[in-house]
């Protein structure tokens, strides 16, 4: 088998021009806001539109489905389901390769379009046959071809997933290690779509001992199938239940196949096997601790440093927030101010609020509002690196869900971590810098949002600069900002700790005799 | 680098801004937007998806945040938080002419004025007319004092006993260096009685307004009683005034 087959289809041109209008409609079709239509799109299934081999055939001129013919598909399927049923039931020579035949016909029409006969396919007896095609001691071409049928119908709806059941013990029987490459994937392929679906599901897959052996297929260097079993462990441990992400990260060799991969593999695998370590981390403080401790964190800063692949980039940064946001120890213990992975963090979160990609600087701000939360020295780092610029401009002309993240970054570097008693202490420099660099009016606007937490922010950070800035200066900062009348929007607020904390500052920043002695 | 020790009592009510580590399960709305972006990723090639078509479908997640208004007795509900502004600006800025202040419904801004900047009022007042409206539209009810009718929302309405309609209002600079010279040529005008009867009327607007301002800024709302009727917000705890009917049907 080839080393780095992709799963991904090749488009060949359309050559006839009915099928650019079939794929224009289609494509409209996809975009069009019909709520199945959409759910589809955002399922955390994947057709398998190509094999997972080059050797087999590629469908040519596949995409050319047009509306009208969505009935003959049916039609087809059908009558495809009835061959392979005949063709299992047929006993004498040659039979092996009838049930090919029958199968890959069968797959061929749950291949050519994105929405693919499912119902029809079930509705014709399809899995149990499907069932029998994977029994032991069948042949690999039979395995893989039935693999793939079951791998496009659970990427369908909910119900149609779940019609998935009967076989799901025979696709686990055949990803151990005992299987051929290419058997094990498809099957992994299919058992990933069903984990994806939702959390009963994932629940039955554990209890049958699906974990274990997908876990082992990660452990090759190199191969779609590990990024194949990679997606399909992301599926699998993504919860709620933490109790998968804690077996995995306890499984021998699961952690070091981790670092492995995102120390030397390509992106492709470094982005499924990263989505592996979000999981984990965000699941379960065993693994959590467990990373931690080794140099998981200076691999995920290193790939976030020097990838541009927004799929990778998203579930590494992600795994350093959680990994962050998770354990004290990173930020007390690794992350420490003047050790170079710290440096190294900043920089590239720095990188990613450049980005243009929104998820990216929401995400790094949130990420760097944790590191903001730790020591003065933390605090003073990142006050004294090229993110200031940056968080002032973010605070003031970011979409709102950034400038909320960068709104808490802000008031972090601004206040010290309390000791003992609970106080904590204003950083009167950073916050005079921030004041004078215009952020006030951000976080006016923060209060004035629906949002509560937003509005919550906003108010606290307009009771430090009330209370912070010197020679009453900062009553004066929040009334021309329009800071007053903001505040007065609590009066008839449906939240009580929001009107309590408006009329508190109010009171006692803005009362009777305010302004008399001008 | 110099920091400033605000000895911050434990008791005291603000929620001060406090550095936190915040940590987010993988389902949560938060990671939203990223999930989406991995499945767009993931799949667009198979669909062939162009910039604009993904786009449009980011966009949709956007289109569900949906947000509700949060002054009491509104609810209206709203696509986005920019609909937000709109909306609020559109409803609930009924704004008093004479003295700024700003009301949420133009009911109570109505109320405000008669109660505070109209003379026939006072007079009848002084005469022992019941001329102070309950506040919760519906009701009907009408007292003889302020004080009375703030033991009405009480009694009648579950009022937090903090309740305060006439909050102390923040005159803007050209007002406060107005008053600064009339008290510099005023005798000092010593009532503070709430109702300032007896006083002449433009006086009365002056010190009324000070009387019951003062008075009022100290009442807050507050939820320690539960209301006759919820607005179904899901994250509110009990409730206050509301200044629609009883009639507005709950949103659970």
């Amino acid at each position: 088998m080839a080393d780095e087959t992709t799963a991904t289809p090749r488009r060949d041109p359309i050559k006839n021009p009915v099928g650019n209008a079939a794929a224009q409609r289609r494509r409209q079709n996809a975009v069009s806001v019909g709520k199945e239509r959409r759910e589809a799109l955002f399922r955390t299934k994947r057709l398998c539109r190509v094999g997972v081999s080059s050797e087999m055939d590629v469908p040519v001129d596949s995409d050319m489905m047009i509306e009208e013919e969505q009935s003959i598909l049916e039609a087809q399927t059908s009558s495809a389901v009835e061959e392979l049923k005949t063709a299992i039931a047929f006993q004498g020579k040659g039979a092996v390769q009838k049930k090919v035949n029958a199968l890959r016909e069968l797959r061929r029409l749950l291949s050519r379009s994105e929405f693919p006969p499912i119902e029809t396919a079930i509705a014709s007896g399809a899995i149990p046959l499907l069932a029998q095609c994977l029994s032991f001691g069948s042949q690999d071409e039979q395995l893989l071809e039935a693999a793939w049928c079951l791998t496009n119908i659970a990427a369908g709806k909910p119900e149609e997933t779940r019609a998935l059941l009967p076989a799901l013990p025979l696709l686990i029987a055949h990803i151990g290690e005992k299987s051929s490459m290419m058997v094990a994937e498809q099957c992994a392929w299919a058992l990933g779509n069903v984990a994806g679906e939702g959390e009963d599901l994932r629940h039955i897959l554990i209890s049958q001992g699906a974990l274990l052996p997908l876990a082992k297929m990660m452990f090759p260097n190199k191969g779609s199938t590990v990024r194949t079993a990679g997606w399909a462990l992301s599926n699998l441990i993504k919860g709620p239940d933490p109790k998968a992400a804690t077996e995995l990260i306890k499984i021998d060799g699961v952690v070091e196949a981790i670092l492995r991969h995102l120390r030397k593999s390509d992106e492709e695998i470094a982005t499924e096997i990263a989505w592996v370590v979000v999981y984990l981390s965000a699941l379960s403080s065993v693994a959590t601790s467990v990373l931690v401790k080794t140099d998981l964190l200076q691999l995920l800063v290193e790939r976030l440093t020097t990838s541009n692949s927004l799929q990778l980039l998203i579930p590494v940064l992600r795994s350093l927030g959680n990994l962050i946001a998770g354990d004290t120890y990173t930020t007390n213990t690794v992350l420490v101010p003047g050790h170079e992975i710290t440096d190294n963090i900043i920089l590239a979160l720095i990188k990613c609020l450049k980005s243009e990609h929104r998820v990216l600087k929401k995400e790094a701000a949130w990420v760097l509002s944790n590191i903001a939360a730790g020591s003065v020295g933390h605090k003073q780092l990142i006050y004294k690196s090229e993110a200031m610029p940056l968080l002032i401009q973010l605070l003031m002309t970011a979409p709102f869900d950034i400038k909320k993240e960068v709104a808490y970054v802000v008031g972090n570097l601004c206040v010290a971590p309390a000791e003992g008693s609970g106080r904590s202490s204003l950083i009167f420099d950073h916050l005079v810098s921030f004041v004078r660099s215009g952020c006030l009016r951000g976080f006016v606007d923060l209060v004035r949002s629906a949002d509560i937490e937003a509005a919550r922010l906003g108010l606290q950070f307009m009771e430090l600069v009330l209370r912070g800035l010197p020679n009453g200066e900062g009553p004066k900062l929040v009334e021309k900002e329009d800071g007053i009348d903001a505040m007065e929007r609590f009066q008839f607020h449906e939240n009580e700790d929001l009107r309590n904390m408006a009329n508190q500052l109010v009171d006692k920043y803005f009362g009777a005799d305010y302004g008399l002695d001008e | 680098m110099m920091m400033i020790d605000n000895n911050l009592q434990a008791q005291s009510e603000f929620q001060y801004w406090f550095p936190v580590l915040r940590r987010f399960g993988p389902d949560d709305p938060f990671f939203a937007s990223g999930n989406i972006e991995r499945e767009l990723l993931a799949k667009q090639v198979a669909l062939d998806l162009t910039e604009e078509e993904k786009q449009q479908l980011r966009n949709l997640d956007d289109a569900d945040s949906e947000v509700s208004c949060p002054i009491v007795g509104c609810g209206a509900n709203l696509r986005s938080l920019v609909e937000f502004e709109d909306h609020y600006n559109a409803r609930h800025t009924a704004s008093c002419s004479v003295c700024s202040r700003v009301y949420p419904t133009s009911r109570l801004l109505g109320i405000h004025v008669s109660e505070a900047h109209d003379s026939f009022f006072q007079a009848k007042v002084a005469r022992g007319y019941a001329m102070y409206e309950c506040l919760v539209e519906g009701c009907g009810m009408k007292l003889k004092s302020y004080k009375s009718r703030h033991q009405h929302l009480m009694d009648k309405h579950n009022f937090p006993s903090s309740f305060d309609f006439f909050k102390k209002a923040q005159p803007s600079k050209k007002e406060r260096s107005k008053k600064n010279q009339r008290k510099q040529h005023h005798a000092t005008f010593t009532t503070e009685n709430e109702e300032g009867s007896g006083a002449s009327a433009m006086q009365v607007e002056e010190e009324t307004l000070n009387g019951l301002v003062s008075a009022v800024s100290k009442l807050t709302t507050s939820d320690s009683t539960p209301s006759a009727v919820s607005f179904g917000r899901r994250h509110t705890r009990g409730l206050t005034f509301f200044p629609r009917a009883v009639q507005r049907e709950t949103k659970k």
